[in-house]
């Protein structure tokens, strides 16, 4: 459904494990297998704990992978070393959950937006107020906002100072962890419309960790579903709610409420909670917790299998 | 008469005039879901009801009547009576509530040895029982944990279990899903759904999640920088309202096959 030649980012079976205090291995991801492409957004989904922020941080070398690699324009960035690394940097960039913490308290919203573009010498220091005044303006904030210190501001102001910081150097990519779900939903709505103009006009990749499903559709091109550490289902984010099949992902269909809703409709939700990443069940991870879960599923893991192009899912039910 | 009388209240931190002229009715086994953005005011107006206005905050126009009792009147020790018995809260993280370096057992013992000529081994029995009611697995294994030992959704499990022990008539819950993944929310919804058909339990509930609000409460407050916008009907709120503000914030929430901005 996209054009290859539009990959940007190949993460090709990335796996994380984590040593535990008593020498035992914790796999936050799982042989991870995603693609992004230029100027599209790609919603991760799932729970806390499943390893969807463990593997977005990969991709602006917060952390590195065990095991895989990912590919950005050709080039391993999980090898990448200092003139190299320092200069690929500047192509990706990261807004994050909440935006109170994510600044330093001490510096002007003309200091924070600018100081990217500081470190790559694309600016000097004397043309710092005009520059700040034009990104924010991009962002839909006053100008004069510049002067003032983040604590001024309210929630939404600063994820749009945020927004300002990642888009300051023109990255090709930007990795938006939960950056909606500190912010109230009339201020989401105009984050989002925000987020999606400049996507169109400066045609960035963008992956948005998110866990509500009905956000998610509203502006993903595609969306993958991930659980204790696997990718159960990827899917187009159009008509997802029509197209989803995996067990887990229709149960976290279920649990979204919206207005539109049937209101005598009787909750049905999966049994108990999540188990500990360190004790998994042998086959499926979701066996323990699936309304469907044969013998088959308690002893082999079902892998992805394609149902229609650019719609996988990992569920013996689904497989041949 | 109602169970919960709201009526003109104003209610100030120190100077500063945060509620205005609040007004709320609320009928035995009704649902009432209070919503509103950051700082609307809405927690301040259950805390109000609950006595538990932090700092200089105190209400300073109005009247409050629960049951024909007129609560801004109430003493010290007929508070402690009725909070937690007749009138329970649940707040948005049961665990930070509790004493981290305490079991919850120990805590919930304390609690209903508070409230009840009773022997410490018959309130931990009770404890186990509530607990194992909300539908939380060897409820003695849970008391004998720490709060800091559970998930976010078995501690607010045991929250609404502590809340719960004495079949109030009124519970207050602030904002007790917003912090859980969204099958938890759905899991604990649920449980507030039943616990309204079972005990007939009227139920004040405070979120941003208009969602939510929408599918729990027959009635919903719409509340906007400390005063009452709109009140009504679910229906009424839903499909009928007027009101720009109401309508503005229905606009914003994200659907399930809505509209798509790409």
């Amino acid at each position: 459904m996209f054009d290859e030649k539009d990959l940007l980012i190949d993460a090709r079976h990335v796996t994380r494990r984590f040593p535990t205090n008593d020498g035992r291995l914790l796999t936050a991801c799982d042989d991870i297998n995603l693609k992004f492409y230029k100027g599209k957004t790609l919603g991760l989904v799932g729970e806390s704990g499943c390893g969807k922020s463990t593997f977005m941080r990969f991709l602006v070398w917060l952390d590195y992978p065990t095991e895989g690699e990912i590919f950005f324009h050709g080039k391993d960035i999980t090898k990448m070393k200092g003139a190299e690394l320092h200069e690929n940097r500047q192509h990706i960039q990261m807004v994050f959950q909440d935006p109170s913490t994510s600044f330093n308290p001490k510096m002007k919203i003309k200091e924070i937006v600018c100081e990217p573009l500081l470190n790559f010498n694309r600016i000097k220091p004397s043309e710092m107020d005009a520059k700040a005044r034009e990104l924010l303006e991009l962002v839909e904030l006053p100008g004069d906002f510049a002067d003032r210190f983040p604590h001024n501001m309210s929630g939404g102001q600063r994820q749009r100072v945020a927004i300002a910081r990642a888009i300051a150097l023109e990255p090709e990519f930007i990795v938006m962890d939960e950056a909606t779900s500190a912010l109230d939903v009339s201020v989401q709505k105009t984050v989002i419309e925000l987020i999606t103009r400049l996507q169109r006009e400066k045609n960035i990749a963008i992956g948005f960790i998110c866990h509500d499903l009905g956000l998610i559709e509203s502006f993903a091109h595609q969306v993958a579903v991930m659980y204790l550490g696997n990718i159960v289902e990827v899917m187009p984010g159009e008509g997802l709610s029509d197209v989803c099949c995996h067990p887990y992902s229709r149960a976290l269909l279920n649990s979204v409420f919206d207005t539109k809703m049937d209101f005598t409709k009787k909750i049905e939700n999966i049994k108990g909670e999540p188990p500990s990443p360190l004790d998994l069940p042998p086959g499926c991870p979701f066996s323990n917790r699936c309304p469907h879960c044969t013998e088959r599923c308690e002893h082999e893991k079902p892998k992805l299998v394609e149902l229609t192009p650019g719609h996988e899912v990992a569920c013996h039910r689904f497989s041949k | 008469m109602s169970l919960l009388e709201i009526k003109n209240v104003d209610i100030s931190y120190g100077k500063n005039l945060t509620v205005k002229n609040c007004s709320l009715n609320l009928e035995k086994g009704e649902i009432c879901s209070i919503v509103g953005e950051s700082g609307s005011g809405k927690t301040t107006v259950i805390r109000a009801v609950m006595g538990l206005l932090p700092g200089a905050g105190r209400v300073s126009a109005g009247d409050i009547t629960y049951d024909g009792i007129d609560l801004l009147k109430l003493t010290h020790k007929e508070w402690r009576k009725l909070r937690g018995h007749d009138v329970s809260m649940i707040f948005q993280d049961s665990g930070a509530m509790m004493n981290q370096t305490r079991l919850i057992g120990d805590s919930y013992v304390e609690y209903i040895m508070t409230h009840e000529d009773i022997s410490r081994k018959d309130a931990w029995a009770k404890g186990v029982e509530m607990i194992e009611r909300m539908r939380l697995p060897d409820g003695d294994r849970v008391m004998r944990s720490y709060p800091f030992q559970l998930s976010g959704g078995q501690r607010q499990r045991v929250g609404i279990a502590m809340g719960m022990t004495y079949q109030p008539k009124l519970l207050l819950a602030d904002e007790p899903t917003s912090a859980l993944d969204v099958t938890t929310q759905a899991q604990i919804v649920r449980q507030f759904m039943e616990l309204r058909d079972e005990y007939g339990t009227s139920i004040i509930i405070v979120t941003h999640n208009l969602g939510v609000a929408a599918y729990m409460g027959d009635k919903i407050v719409v509340m906007k920088r400390g005063e009452v916008v709109d009140q009504g009907e679910r229906g009424y709120i839903l499909h009928q309202s007027t009101n720009p503000y109401t309508k503005l914030l229905l606009d914003a929430v994200p659907t399930l096959g809505g509209k798509r901005y790409v």
